[in-house]
Parts: C-alpha cells; structure tokens; sequence
C-alpha cells in the first residue's frame, strides 16, 4: 500500500509495465508464442505443443496471481475480471468475433506488436484498425450495440464471477480457501497435462514462453495492483490504481492499450493524458520484440501480399477491435490475465475465442477448395 | 531439387501458408514433391513442425533473398 503521490507513481508503473511486456515481447518473439499458431498448430496439423504452451502460461499465471491475493499483495476483486455482472453474450460474441479477426489478421493483439517489432507492415495496419475498432466499441457507434443489445443479456452474480466466490457461495467455506484449492487444482491439472507431452518436453522454448509470458502477467499484478495502489488518492478521497486507464487494477491485454496509445498520440499537446500502464505495455511488447529481431538479424520487412490480403488484415483488425472490448480481453487479457483470477467470464471468452479461431481456419481451408 | 508442383505462399503469414501447402498435398500423389516459397519469419518453425505431426518429409530448407524455401514430399 502507498501512501506516495499518485503522480510520482505513475511512471513507476508505466515503466515496470514497459519493462515486462518488453520482456515479453523478446521471449515471444524467440519462442514462438502465438495463440492463434496454438490453434492453427491443433487444427491445420494435430500439434497441441504450443497450445500447451498457453496453458502453461494460464497454469503459472494462476499460481502466482493466486499466491499474490492469498498473501495479501493485491486484491484481485479489484481487477476488471471479477465482477458480479456476469454479461454472457459479450463473452460468447465478442471472444468468438476476436477469434475469427485474430486468424484473418495473422495473430491476435500481442503477436500484432511482436510482428510490428520484426517489421511487418502488415501489423501496422492490422494495430491502427484494431486500435480504431476497439475506440469505436468503447465511445463510438460499436459501443452503442455492444451496450444496447449485448450488455443486455447480463446475469448479476450474488458474489463476484469467479469461481472461488461462487463456490464459496454455495457451496461454503471461505472464498480464500476455495482460491487455494481451486487453483492449486486447476493449475495442477494444467501442469500435468502440459508436460504429459514428450514433444513439449523435448523443446525447451516451449517452456520457456509459457513460464515467461505467465510470470510477465504475475508481475503486471503486482505493479499494478501493489506497487501502483494508493488506498487514498489526495484528491478523490477514494482508492486508485496509478496510471490504468481503466482506474482498476490491470495486468496485460492488448485490445484496449491499443486505442488509448492512438488516443495518446492524437491528443499528445492534452496535459492530462499520461503514459499508462497499457500504453507502456504495448510499446514494450513491440521494443522487446524489435530489439530481439535486431539482435537475431531476423527484422525484415514485410508488407502485404494482394488485394484480399490487405482486406483480411484490415477485417480481421476490426473484429479484434470490437470482439476485444465486447468480451473485455483478448487471448492475452481474458486468455491469461482474467484466467488468472479463475474468472467464469475468463474461460468462456478462452474457449469461444478459440472456437472462432478454429471455425475460421475451417472456413479459409474450404475456400481453397472451391 | 526435382519437384512435382510449386506452391507460392510470399506474403502470406500463419496460417496461411500452411492451409495451402495442406490444400495442395491433398491433391498430390504418394512420393511426389511440392517446392513452397513462404515469406513469413515463422514458417521455418510451422513446416518443421508440419513435417514432424503430418509424417510429410521436409527434405529440405534453404532461406535466400528473404525467401524461405522448402521441399517437402508428399507420404
């Protein structure tokens, strides 16, 4: 808990946040990681070692995101993710709308930064549309449907959505019983079935990526949600996390952060507007990767291949967008992030943000055959 | 390297790349081989990792010009 001047704190925050998602953005690039090559690999060719490579990250993140609430480091009811508006169809909509734009754009919002750093023009636009569609469904012509239809369907939780509240609700004990055995369960369950596998122990980045990029999300936790907590805000009176855009605690997503750093740009002479904690992680992802690139000799250029391909991209960009801040995250935000808290609006968004992957690749197959 | 068919996948990223190279197996004999040229940094990755689970040979690899370029032979 600090008792500093927000302001001071600010880039602290910013900073730790560049920091992890630039360690991220390195490991990511070395290793591979990419959730929507998770699914590619599993469908296109039967290979489910870099889905486990997500799942190891899931299974660590929720270990550590645990282990931070269960010894009183942050409070994870204090994230987004956990909240008793349980709005479903946002869940179901906007994961499986980001799965099919994540396949169309060659990757979801994380691997659109590692490929921005290693050159891909493609991405650029990819990011701007994203960035654009994901502004459009918080404040623009999107929001008004995502709030005026989908929001609708919402069923209001007596506790908070995740699973450790929920049991505790009706099943009894405490919820911070059920958050150790539930995580310990889940994450153990993970584990084991992540290292079932001769051909992902074989591989060391495979481990490497899932460790990395779960312990990346741990440390967003914990800057945000220890290190940038002020119980009082001198001018609120009320709690606040430093530097969010959200005014919640946060750890990675890379939807939002992608709309507030055009934001940032397009309002850079506006002295209120600060480096947050999602603009810092965005630019960091795309740092670490591009360092990692230049080092390696592997930058390079790339750029669209025809017409239809610059339309996918463009399309693919805008459903990540609107399917991103519908479902409150992406693969990294819900995928990982809100996983983390064992959130049942986290999972749904995982599994649907998957089937949309997969149904698209379905698709694109069946087109080459007609 | 002899081939069969050539597939050109430049300026495709994942996972283009390797839904056409399946397409394009599917319509070849046992034995005969399919030259890809892919421009995407991951594909070295995707087509060894194709090779491995498909039981489709990569035979071989080669990058130039910023090309990558691969034969593989059809199972």
């Amino acid at each position: 808990m600090n008792e500093a001047n927000p302001g001071a704190l600010a880039p602290l925050v910013a900073g730790g946040a560049f920091l992890l998602a630039f360690i991220f953005g390195a490991v990511g690039n070395r290793t591979n990681f990419c959730t929507m090559g998770a699914v590619s690999d599993w469908v296109n060719m039967g290979s489910l070692d870099r889905m486990r490579m997500w799942l190891l990250a899931i299974a660590v993140a929720i270990l550590g995101a645990s282990g931070l609430h269960l010894a009183g480091v942050v409070d994870l009811s204090k994230s987004i993710y956990q909240t008793p508006n349980f709005t479903w169809l946002s869940y179901v909509v906007g994961g499986f709308l980001f799965g099919v734009g994540m396949t169309l754009g060659s990757g979801c919002g994380s691997k659109t930064l590692i490929r921005v750093g290693t050159g891909n023009l493609k991405s650029v636009v990819v990011y701007i549309f994203l960035g654009i569609a994901a502004y459009m469904t918080l404040r623009g012509l999107f929001g008004a449907f995502r709030v005026g239809v989908l929001e609708k369907a919402t069923v209001t939780l007596p506790a908070g959505q995740d699973l450790p509240s929920l049991f505790a609700t009706y099943l009894g004990l405490s919820r911070a019983v059920w958050m150790a055995i539930l995580a310990s369960v889940v994450a153990g369950a993970l584990l084991v079935y992540v290292y079932a596998s001769k051909s992902f122990r074989a591989n060391f980045d495979h481990t490497l990526g899932g460790v990395v990029t779960g312990l990346v999300v741990v440390g967003g936790w914990y800057v945000s949600g220890h290190v940038g907590y002020v119980a009082e805000d001198p001018n609120t009176l009320q709690e606040a996390f430093v530097a969010t855009n959200t005014g919640r605690m946060e750890s990675f997503s890379f939807v939002a952060p992608l709309a507030f750093t055009l934001e940032y740009l397009m309002f850079w002479t506006d002295k209120s507007k600060i480096i947050t904690y999602g603009i810092a992680s965005a630019l960091g992802v795309i740092a670490g990767s591009a360092a990692y690139a230049l080092a390696t000799r592997t930058f390079r250029w790339e750029g669209f291949r025809d017409a239809e391909d610059t339309a996918m991209h463009m399309l693919g960009g805008t459903l990540m967008g609107f399917g991103g801040i519908t479902a409150l995250g992406c693969t990294i935000g819900q995928g990982i992030s809100g996983f983390s808290t064992l959130a049942l609006g986290s999972i749904l968004t995982f599994v649907f943000i998957v089937a949309g992957s997969a149904a698209t690749m379905k698709w694109q197959y069946w087109r080459l055959g007609r | 390297m002899d081939f069969d068919k050539e597939l050109d996948a430049r300026g495709l990223n994942c996972p283009l790349p390797i839904l056409r190279t399946k397409k394009a197996l599917t319509d070849m004999q046992s034995g005969q081989v399919l030259k890809i040229v892919a421009t995407d940094p991951g594909s070295l990755k995707d087509f060894q990792a194709f090779s491995r689970q498909t039981g489709n040979e990569l035979l071989s690899h080669a990058e130039a010009n910023r090309e990558f370029v691969f034969f593989m032979k059809r199972k």
